[in-house]
């Protein structure tokens, strides 16, 4: 695998910042993936419909939903909102501690918002905490918006750019910012840029799961890609994630040069030793 | 007995596989946070395809049975304790793993999905067929040995079977709040 492989789903939207959709070439990202070497990946994205090499929007709109239902089962399987519960407990009770008046946790690329909805229904957060999704694909978010409706659930999602600063923070000194599954469609570049914004604006503090790149992680996700996803996007994109996520020194060394005002942890096992729960792990950030 | 004992046993894995089986190509289709219900009902259908796929071999038996001749009880009894073999151990380690992810914490839930049931849903359709391939080698039956490999047809039919019957959202195109507003 060439270092700069790609998602196809990385490649399926292209949305303007103002929201507007504009459209994508067929052959333009089969040409992206041959490039890079992906053929298997160039294979399937030319079996997609398109009318004049423009790919079919409602069918990538379907097939993107398709494809985050899939992975919704992965993040339950993985316990991504228990996860997520566990750390930033003692992050909540420090800030309750410092002052009345609710919490707000930013879920930062939350796809259809699962962690976000499930954190909801179980309240595991505390009834003090708002829930908020933000995502850079208007389909998802959209998606997502029904999703809540369907369950009556207390949260609510909007659509934003994890780089820019200031999506759905609105008291910093009183904002959680987690993602999961994000940080290995950023570059070193963006990964600095994401924790510059957040620190620039002087949130709480942050937590963002990716999967630890190891031997075991790129093996697990093929097994479980093959085990329980049914779209080949979503097993292609799937075990390249494993692959191309970053260690954790490029994600410390990125964290410390975006906010070098915050301390800074890969809350993983020892490299000897590694543990089996740290296939996803977060890069948390906490402010002094 | 022994026949209506190994076959008792076959029937009762063979439905609980149909129900999981059914169960899982329910999932990942919604996105919902709470689907016990939709679980529910894909496991009842799942049993019931199973069910449904599993005819044939009773078919296939009871013709056997009234066929003229002997009925070779002792060579359906050797095919059948040839697949318990291989299943009965497999069933254990999903049902324990399955306990645990109910039972027990996040922790231990993730791990009995990460190390066995993820790894045990993969490799079921080898399962599946090396338990067809013990039983059909013991059996020394050109009739139990077909009979085997229907049931093996049908293990490796039902989830993707049930799938397309119930649960299958790709022909049903995008919903429709998921579009049209952001669409210029
Ligand atoms: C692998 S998915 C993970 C989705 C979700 N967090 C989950 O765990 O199911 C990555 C998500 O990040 C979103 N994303 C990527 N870059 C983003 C950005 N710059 N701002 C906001 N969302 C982004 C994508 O649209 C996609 O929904």
């Amino acid at each position: 695998m060439r270092a700069d492989a790609v998602e196809i789903t990385d490649l399926l939207w292209d949305v303007a910042a103002d929201g507007v959709r504009r459209p994508v070439r067929r052959s333009a990202v089969v040409d992206r993936l041959r490039a890079t070497g992906q053929h298997g990946a160039a294979r399937i994205v030319a079996r997609m419909p398109a009318t004049d090499d423009v790919l079919d929007p409602d069918a990538v709109d379907a097939l993107g939903v398709r494809v985050h239902c899939e992975l919704t089962r992965l993040v339950e399987e993985l316990q991504f909102p228990r996860r997520v519960a566990a750390t930033l407990a003692p992050v909540l009770d420090r800030l309750r501690a410092a002052g009345p008046g609710p919490v707000r946790v930013v879920d930062l690329g939350c796809g259809l918002g699962y962690v976000v909805r499930s954190l909801a229904r179980s309240g595991l957060l505390g009834p003090d905490v708002e829930l908020v999704g933000v995502d850079l694909n208007p389909v998802l978010v959209a998606e997502a918006e029904r999703l809540r409706r369907d369950e009556d659930l207390a949260c609510r999602f909007v659509h934003g750019d994890a780089l820019a600063p200031g999506v759905a923070v609105e008291r910093p000194g009183r904002t959680v910012v987690v993602s999961s599954g994000v940080l290995h469609h950023l570059s070193t570049e963006e990964l600095t840029a994401l924790v510059r914004a957040q620190a620039g604006l002087g949130v709480a503090g942050w937590a963002h799961w990716d999967i630890a790149p190891c031997l075991w992680s790129t093996l697990g996700a093929w097994v479980f890609h093959r085990a329980r996803m049914r779209e080949p996007v979503s097993r292609h994109d799937g075990v390249l994630s494993a692959r191309r996520a970053h260690p954790a020194p490029v994600l410390l060394a990125a964290a410390r040069d975006g906010a070098p005002g915050y301390r800074h942890a890969v809350l993983e096992g020892p490299r000897w030793h590694p543990r089996a729960i740290d296939v996803v792990r977060p890069l948390v950030g906490t402010r002094p | 007995m022994t026949v209506l004992v190994v076959a008792g046993a076959l029937l009762a894995l063979g439905l609980l596989d149909g129900a999981l089986a059914g169960f899982r190509s329910s999932l990942g289709r919604t996105g919902a946070v709470d689907h016990r219900a939709r679980d529910r009902v894909a496991a009842r259908r799942g049993l019931g395809l199973m069910a449904a796929l599993l005819l044939p071999v009773a078919v296939l038996a009871a013709g056997h049975a009234l066929a003229p001749g002997d009925w070779p009880a002792a060579a359906y009894v050797r095919a059948g304790t040839g697949l318990l073999a291989v299943y009965l151990p497999y069933a254990a380690v999903v049902l324990a793993a399955l306990a645990a992810y109910v039972v027990l914490g996040w922790r231990w839930g993730y791990l009995a999905s990460a190390l066995i049931l993820g790894p045990f849903t993969l490799v079921r359709p080898l399962v599946a067929t090396a338990g067809v391939l013990l039983g059909a080698v013991r059996a020394g039956d050109a009739v139990v040995v077909a009979g085997c490999l229907l049931a093996l047809a049908a293990v490796l039919a039902v989830e993707p079977l049930s799938g397309r019957l119930w649960w299958d959202t790709r022909r049903q195109g995008v919903r429709p709040t998921a579009s049209a507003a952001q669409r210029q």
